[in-house]
């Protein structure tokens, strides 16, 4: 991103919120990250019995209400995550009043909008006939109600739309949040992800797939991103959100300045609907695209957050990729995916909050469940304990479902 | 912000990097090519029939614009179609009409070709169909190929990895208006230079049982189910609701010096874009067309254009009684007095509403109105509308040569975008 050419703009970060497994905003999910807790538990959202996997990373305790007694029937729970996200970041960038309505965007990234609506109300028509739909059903369904509901709370009159790119869309609405700001088509955007897949039908699609995890009868330590017995990920959800905003502008208006979005890079494979190629060509240009935006050397990058998934083929493919951008001395990287599960879409700008978490903090967040070293992996992959390092640039990983690699660098702002 | 003073449109760019059009496809249930669909609304013919995707007995609307002897093994093979959701299948036929009349070599440059196909809702047949499956048969007889064929970014996927584009790649998703978002987000990507081509547009294959339920459970479909043909009546008095229609269109998208230097033919340029959102009501429009006002002011200061440089408007139209009048009090809003001068069309009247497609199939079709001096019609003009009395073009096409058209859409969600098309005349041969 580093600086637009023609508008000298730059992006900075002034607030960010999270909603998931282990926590319902960013300081309890961070506090457990840190300490190396797990999200992940028996599924209670459904009854997973015969199930080929019975566990997720299910946001617990989660009050719907404080959306409205009346307007939280009205949202499906993806875009209930979204709304308090959003909330939760805006309120810490003190950003309510800070640009016109008409300037500040919202994007939101969802690989699957409304599932559960959508799911429940296939059921309600297979059993009860054509006629016994919701009139909210289809509202509640499509995935860009996340951003169209968090516009109206926020009365946020700019740019809006979802991305759907799959477990990249919390990382491309960043990336397109960001550029709607340099741009000047926007002084401030309010963009992440948000996912709310823990259903009958999506964890029997991922099953079926063979992608999850089945270890039934130890959940908290399924998921082991990197590790040679990693046997598939675990479905989480919940919602990441950041305010982004022009460089000046915040400093002006006297906000607090978390990281600046230094680069970013969207590719595609064009290879295979869901396998990667064995070099991980992508997603290396991905990286290499996003350090050149942000005039950044691979030595200056002191944490890589992964994406990780925990599958066979998803972390050896990345950690070559790694390896072919950094050389022999890659930072230290881990996958925060153990802990909170795979948020899809939200996963990007989940990772892209802990990335900047890391970077201000000077603690790195560990991968869980490490216990054997794959001798294909080859890195330093922060194993089960968090890491103090002082750092000055960070990278999220993102990749997904459809060919897509996008790879965000956040530096700090000072 | 009508400026009635200025006549002639500014010649000048205000960007650097100006995008033009090289190539068109699209499907849809009027043609199954853009010969045939610009050749069908041209002439003013309805695609819209009873529907046959499904049994639709019992359901409160029977009809739709569904797609016609669209034969997905013959052209996609007979292993490969079955992987992929009927909106996947009709993206990459419409991706491999426009990048055949483009000429472009895909493979000269990969990554720098993108791929943005938006979509409202994705692969809706999949996905009913295999939640019926986990309901009657359990969890363990779903497809591995379920998840993969059902999400909305797999148009855009799939067409990368059709054509062997290797650059940016995302699906917009904004309900109406996901495709007028992704041609509008393309202009951005490739004004920036994160792209030299961009292949943009929207598919949708929304003719399933939740999806007709679904949208006559909130009353929003015609139920004029003895007479199809004539259901989907924008701006007439007499409209009742919208038509549900299938369909993918798909423009290819490219820098101006890029096309210039290898010889392509140009078709259009995408002259300006800009988008705004209602913020009011998860499915109403905003009062009086303020958010659509304001995305046809900001796409026009985008374009470097006065308001009375527009010839032509491809109107969202939906045959609903609340978009039209809020539309037409949008265009008085941006166009003033002006706005009774502009002949627009609404051509869901012939293609019924594609929803996440609609605004691509509509930029096709406003491209080749200018290409040929011929706006199209809007059919089924019975009973004019005094809360819609600008001028729509009533039942029969019209011989003019626009310089320059708006298309607008607007989508569930409080989404509005405008889009504003130069003809392929107002680009200067070289730079």
């Amino acid at each position: 991103m580093q600086t637009s050419r023609t508008t000298g703009r730059r992006v900075v970060v002034t607030g960010m919120g999270a909603v998931s497994a282990l926590g319902l905003d960013l300081p309890s999910t961070w506090a457990a990250l840190i300490a190396g807790e797990c999200g992940i538990a028996p599924i209670t959202r459904f009854d997973a019995t015969g199930f080929p996997t019975t566990f997720a990373a299910e946001v617990k305790g989660f009050d719907p209400t404080v959306l409205g007694r009346k307007e939280h029937r009205r949202m499906d729970r993806v875009t209930q995550f979204a709304v308090v996200a959003a909330r939760e970041a805006v309120a810490m960038a003190r950003a309510e009043t800070a640009a016109a309505p008409e300037r500040i965007a919202v994007i939101v990234g969802t690989a699957m909008g409304g599932i559960e609506t959508y799911s429940e109300n296939v059921r309600v028509l297979m059993e009860h006939g054509p006629r016994r739909i919701s009139p909210f059903a289809v509202p509640m369904a499509i995935p860009n109600m996340a951003p169209g509901c968090v516009a109206i709370d926020l009365g946020a009159k700019g740019p809006n739309f979802a991305i759907a790119s799959s477990f990249t869309g919390g990382a491309n609405a960043i990336l397109e949040g960001a550029r709607m700001i340099l741009d000047g088509r926007a002084d401030i955007a309010v963009a992440g992800g948000a996912e709310a897949p823990i259903t009958a039908i999506v964890s029997a699609g991922f099953a079926a797939m063979g992608a999850l995890s089945d270890r039934n009868d130890d959940p908290q330590h399924a998921v082991k991103p990197f590790d040679l017995h990693r046997n598939g990920c675990v479905l989480g959800e919940g919602s990441a959100m950041l305010v982004l905003e022009e460089r000046e502008a915040a400093i002006a208006r006297g906000a607090t300045i978390l990281a600046e979005v230094a680069g970013g890079a969207n590719t595609t494979d064009a290879f295979h609907q869901v396998a990667l190629p064995d070099d991980g060509e992508g997603l290396v240009q991905a990286m290499r695209d996003a350090l050149a935006e942000a005039g950044l050397t691979p030595d200056t990058v002191g944490y890589v957050n992964a994406h990780g998934t925990g599958t066979e083929m998803n972390d050896r493919v990345e950690a070559g990729a790694i390896r072919s951008v950094f050389g022999r001395r890659t930072p230290p990287v881990s996958s925060t995916k153990a802990a909170t599960g795979h948020t899809l879409g939200a996963a990007g700008a989940l990772e892209a909050v802990i990335a900047i978490q890391a970077l201000r903090t000077g603690l790195l967040p560990p991968t869980r469940n490490h216990a054997a070293d794959d001798p294909e992996i080859g890195l330093d992959v922060i194993p089960n304990v968090a890491r103090e390092a002082r750092i000055a640039a960070a990278m999220s990983n993102s990749m997904g479902f459809g060919g897509h690699n996008t790879v965000l660098v956040f530096t700090d702002p000072v | 912000m009508t400026d009635s003073s200025t006549q002639r449109p500014p010649a000048a760019p205000l960007h650097a990097r100006r995008v033009v059009v090289t190539g068109m496809g699209a499907i849809c249930a009027v043609g199954n090519d853009v010969p045939a669909v610009w050749e069908a609304i041209r002439s003013g013919r309805s695609g819209i029939a009873p529907i046959t995707r499904f049994d639709a007995t019992g359901f409160e609307t029977t009809f739709a614009g569904e797609v016609k002897d669209f034969d997905p093994a013959a052209l996609l093979g007979r292993k490969e179609h079955r992987r992929l959701d009927r909106y996947s299948q009709l993206a990459i036929v419409a991706a491999r009409e426009a990048i055949a009349q483009s000429g472009l070599d895909v493979a000269a440059d990969p990554t720098r070709v993108g791929v943005l196909i938006g979509s409202a809702m994705g692969g809706m047949e999949t996905l009913e169909a295999g939640v019926e499956t986990v309901v009657t048969q359990g969890p363990k007889r779903v497809s591995p190929f379920f998840m993969p064929m059902m999400l909305p970014n797999m148009a855009s996927g799939n067409v990368a990895i059709d054509l062997g584009a290797k650059g940016p790649n995302v699906a917009t998703v904004s309900a109406c208006a996901s495709s007028a978002h992704a041609i509008g987000e393309s202009l951005q990507m490739i004004r920036d230079g994160r792209a030299d081509v961009i292949v943009a547009g929207g598919s949708e294959a929304p003719v399933t049982r939740m999806g007709v339920a679904g949208f006559n459970a909130m009353g929003a479909l015609s139920t004029r189910n003895d007479d199809p043909a004539g259901a989907s009546r924008p701006f007439d008095a007499g409209r009742d609701g919208f038509v549900l229609a299938e369909g993918a269109a798909v423009i290819v998208m490219e820098e101006l010096q890029h096309a210039l230097d290898r010889g392509a033919t140009i078709l259009g340029e995408v002259r300006g874009y800009a988008t705004t959102d209602d913020a009011n009501h998860m499915v109403q429009p905003g009062p009086g067309g303020e958010g659509i006002a304001r995305a046809m002011d900001l796409a026009l200061a985008d374009a470097g254009l006065a308001p009375t440089a527009i010839q032509y408007i491809n109107a969202h139209g939906t045959s609903t009684q609340l978009n039209e009048k809020l539309e037409t009090e949008g265009m008085k809003k941006t166009f003033g007095e002006h706005a009774y001068q502009i002949p627009l069309s609404s051509t869901k009247s012939m293609t019924g509403h594609l929803l996440g497609t609609a605004g691509s199939l509509e930029a096709v079709i406003t491209l080749c109105a200018m290409r040929d001096g011929i706006l199209p019609p809007t059919i089924n003009q019975v009973t004019p509308d005094p809360d819609c009395d600008l001028d729509c073009i009533p039942n029969v096409a019209r011989a003019v040569q626009a310089d320059y058209a708006m298309s607008n859409s607007m989508g569930f969600g409080g989404h509005n975008v405008s889009l504003i098309f130069g003809a392929a005349g107002t680009i200067p041969a070289s730079r």
